[in-house]
């Protein structure tokens, strides 16, 4: 979130889609309604399904899956064509824009209409609500990520935002509610094939950088790997690392995964689940490390499985990070349960019997403490620095005295400090910033403007035109010694920049000059290394209009693609819809969460809601001669089939089948409750949503598609 | 029933664990109301069922030697405060946190029932493989001793890119961190979350 959860108090209208926080983020809601109540502020839902949040809508916009970059570049273009756009900002603080105008231009609100299914006119009413209540503050889920385009719908996103000038303002923002309670502090962390902690990259300046920080000689990490060029090789990611294991696609690794470690990882949340199922039988080793067994105790039936007892994290500590980016001290509430141990014991145990504890450990005496000093010392790109664990742990302490309205504390011992030091809190005296790209007060006190990060100009393959990407002339935070745009400070200690100096000498005298350290820029509507270098609509893999393809058409396929062939134009078959003629979406409920081996193992929310079903329309569900409570099968293209309980409901609208995805414990209609160690078998079970969600992933991301996927139903 | 798991979950360090409130009377009551006012959203639904859970008496007295302790709810990114009340090392009962900044009292229903992460029965105790089909307990010993050379014999054969990690969002920030730091130190980049799907 570029704003926060409280912030949202001062929106004047709100914009969700692909978010159903009413469900999946509840006790934000408070802050929500009361705008609403207080602001007046008109709430937009856009969602396929009529949720929990809709009902708390005043305008619910029903759209196809998979459509929503369309939707999107028809409201920035109907902005525009109107005149309502943000002239001050976008001249100021916007690069790209004309280019990106040019391709919004093809979005008509009938053009809109006929991908989207939106009524033109709705369109057109979205747009003016939007142009008269500002700031709006906009918020999508995995609904607006989850898709092959996922990439380019959430940059439509950001640019509505910039268009309208609602940007580092207060009550404005792109406020993503992250899914998992530390999904924020995890991704900081870079828990991810493509970079290290702190976003560096997989760069040799990124690896130099990280062996300072750990005191290791970088030739000795470098003897860790295969070969060096590996270091800078994306790794296989979490939506497609049982290909390596498959053998099925090609892959570009010297072997294949023989190995693997689920840490805290619910396994039912893969698309194709069926297929991975069959990874985890031809897996040499597999090692599940959770407080419950995953569903992948039950479904890996090889004597190659271990299961280790790690506690839950009401009995360790540590810092989390909130949506808002807030860090937050999780004291340990009890003592590791039975024979369970904490994370931080398994990975201490492991590294030692590994011959690598020494080097692994050399900073870090006091756990959890010297782990979080380790990463104030090297997470400077963001902004990591400036929380130590002490500051955290006042926070805690001192929670009552923090304002609803502001986050800043008022008296006491945080006094003037934001709710948790939002990061960028550059240093250990910052406040923390409690809304990014805030150009209204100074950055010492919190303020921010857009990072320099893309060079100084470029000139455009789509026009020909060339354009100086810093920031114009007088705009900047108050104080700055540079009144107008700047680069990003580098060589205040020679040979080092912002973000490598570890003496952190850069920041501090940026800081003091009233700068940012990161420079200050336009936001880019053009990102010229993608493949649409502007967001434009493209077809769901598995479409249900095949009259689109032609017009749409999806990738090329994608050969490399984290070290797997990706198929895209290959795998967009418009015969497909004949034989798979509904639309697959999945979501959440409020009882539970991921894939619910947590949730579906506690006695209070198994009984609040014990029993997996998919949503059908009534018209449909007729048509299909099936009745409200029956069971029904849902068979994917790929061969992935459940069976569910048939709930009617016009949440959804004839073509559309919903299911939440938190099930398991049954596979393809068979219960495998006997797989689990006896006893230990959740609550509740049901067929898993995800072996029926489709092929698909993002062009940049690789983020599986389980929102626009194809499906057959029929009676059980 | 209650009663039971909160002592089932104290076998470490703890002599007694104690629970005032009839535990059998409290979870009927939590779980009644909670079917008759499903049909309410999460928030306003818990914060009755919360209400109603203790009995008045209970709910006001503090148990004898208790501590109140401060954490965060596990389950969504809004990061909701919990207030813990911990007697003799047990986590006997669990308050809203009126004052949070950003919850100000409110809780889900995941957030109100988080203390069975703790009790829940289900919870494993002990290392467990599979030998010819049937689980079998371990100890931590045998497990990490079997993990690593496992581990260490496909790094030999196989190279370090034979193994994949799946880290994790519901772990800490400093976790995190040490699973990313971990397969650098392995030598692949083969690791990845959830926040990729």
């Amino acid at each position: 979130m570029t704003n926060s959860l409280n912030d949202m108090r001062h929106a004047k209208s709100f914009i969700f889609i692909g978010s159903n926080a009413a469900e999946a983020h509840p006790i934000s809601m408070q802050h929500i309604l009361h705008a609403k109540e207080v602001n007046n502020a008109p709430i937009i839902v856009v969602d396929p399904r009529f949720t929990k949040l809709a009902a708390k809508a005043t305008e619910f916009v029903r759209i196809r899956p998979g459509s929503d970059c369309a939707f999107i570049m028809g409201l920035i273009n109907e902005i525009i064509q109107n005149g309502w756009e943000d002239k001050e900002f976008i001249s100021t603080r916007v690069a790209g824009y004309p280019e990106m105008v040019e391709v919004a231009s093809k979005y008509t609100p009938e053009e809109v209409e006929n991908i989207t299914g939106i009524p033109a006119d709705q369109v057109r009413k979205v747009a003016k609500i939007l142009a008269t209540n500002r700031p709006t503050s906009l918020t999508w889920c995995m609904g607006g990520t989850q898709h092959s385009i996922g990439s380019s719908i959430t940059r439509a996103f950001c640019i509505l935002q910039l268009v309208l000038g609602n940007m580092g303002k207060s009550g404005g923002g792109t406020n993503i509610f992250r899914g998992h309670d530390n999904v924020q502090g995890a991704t900081d962390m870079c828990v991810l094939a493509d970079n290290l902690p702190g976003y560096y990259g997989l760069s040799d300046g990124a690896w130099k950088h990280w062996c300072r920080v750990w005191d290791v000689d970088y030739d000795y990490i470098a003897s860790r790997f295969k070969e060096k060029e590996w270091m800078n090789a994306k790794g296989f990611t979490l939506a497609r690392w049982y290909e390596g294991v498959l053998g099925e696609e090609k892959i570009e690794q010297y072997t294949p995964i023989k190995a693997m470690i689920q840490w805290g990882c619910g396994s039912n949340s893969n698309s194709q689940y069926n297929r991975v199922v069959k990874a985890y039988n031809k897996l040499d080793l597999f090692v599940i490390i959770d407080p419950f067994p995953t569903m992948a105790a039950a479904t890996c039936t090889t004597d190659n499985v271990y299961l280790l007892p790690c506690s839950s994290q009401y009995e360790t500590s540590g810092s989390v990070t909130s949506t808002s980016r807030q860090i937050q001290w999780r004291h340990k509430i009890v003592d590791p349960i039975g024979g369970c141990r904490d994370d931080y014991t398994i990975m201490k145990d492991l590294v030692g019997r590994l011959g690598f504890a020494d080097e692994f450990y050399k900073n870090i005496k006091e756990v959890p403490e010297d782990i979080t000093r380790e990463i104030n010392k090297g997470t400077l790109t963001i902004g990591y620095n400036g929380q130590t664990p002490e500051r955290i742990k006042k926070h805690m302490e001192n929670w009552h005295t923090f304002d609803i309205e502001t986050l800043q504390a008022k008296g006491g011992p945080c006094d003037g400090e934001y709710y948790g030091m939002p990061w960028p809190c550059w240093t250990d005296t910052h406040p923390g910033t409690p809304i990014l790209y805030d150009i209204s007060k100074s950055v010492a006190e919190g303020g921010l403007p857009f990072r320099n990060r893309f060079g100084l100009e470029t000139s455009y393959v789509m026009s020909g035109r060339a354009e100086g990407q810093l920031a114009a002339a007088g705009v900047c935070n108050p104080g700055s010694e540079v009144k107008g745009g700047y680069a990003e400070f580098k060589d205040v200690v020679p040979g080092t920049n912002w973000k490598t100096d570890l003496s952190q000498k850069t920041i501090k005298d940026a800081l003091a000059r009233g700068m940012a350290p990161f420079g200050n820029a336009r936001a880019r509507c053009v990102v010229w290394t993608f493949p649409d270098q502007v967001p434009i609509h493209r077809e769901p893999l598995h479409s249900p209009r095949p009259d689109l393809i032609e017009k749409y058409p999806t990738y090329e396929d994608k050969p490399n693609h984290f070290r797997v062939f990706t198929r895209y134009k290959s795998e967009q078959n418009p015969d497909m819809v004949k034989e798979f003629p509904y639309v697959l979406t999945t979501g959440r409920m409020v009882e539970h969460m991921g894939g619910g081996a947590e949730t579906r193992s506690n006695k209070y929310l198994s009984e609040l809601q014990p029993e997996m079903y998919a949503e059908i329309n009534p018209v449909l569900g007729n048509n299909l001669g099936l009745r409200d409570g029956e069971m029904m099968w849902i068979e994917s293209p790929e061969g992935g089939k459940v069976k569910v309980k048939a709930f009617f409901t016009e949440r959804v609208d004839d073509k559309t089948i919903f299911m939440p995805y938190h099930f398991g414990g049954t596979l393809m209609g068979e219960s495998l409750a006997g797989n689990y160690p006896a006893g230990h078998e959740p609550y509740i079970m049901g067929d898993s949503a995800n072996v029926c969600t489709n092929y698909g992933y993002d062009i940049i991301t690789q983020i599986q598609a389980t929102k626009d996927g194809l499906c057959k139903v029929s009676r059980a | 029933m209650a009663q039971r798991k909160i002592h089932s979950s104290s076998t470490i360090g703890t002599k007694t664990s104690r629970v005032t409130l009839n535990p059998k009377v409290a979870r009927r009551s939590f779980l009644k109301l909670s079917v008759a006012t499903a049909a309410l959203t999460g928030a306003a639904m818990t914060t009755r069922m919360t209400a109603k859970a203790a009995s008045p008496a209970a709910a006001k007295a503090a148990y004898p030697d208790s501590k109140m302790v401060r954490s965060i709810c596990t389950h969504c990114a809004v990061g909701c405060g919990i207030n813990a009340e911990v007697q003799n090392g047990v986590w006997v009962r669990q308050e809203v946190a009126q004052d949070h900044p950003v919850s100000r009292g409110g809780y889900c229903c995941k957030g109100a029932s988080a203390i069975d992460m703790v009790t829940s029965e289900k919870r494993l105790k002990s290392p467990m493989k599979r030998v010819n089909g049937k689980w079998q307990k371990i100890t931590w010993d045998q497990a990490m001793s079997e993990v690593s050379a496992k581990l260490t014999a496909i790094r030999e054969k196989d190279g370090p890119d034979a193994l994949h990690l799946n880290g994790s969002a519901k772990v800490s920030t400093e976790m995190a961190y040490l699973q990313r730091k971990f397969a650098a130190f392995w030598g692949s980049n083969n690791v990845d979350h959830q926040a990729r799907i």
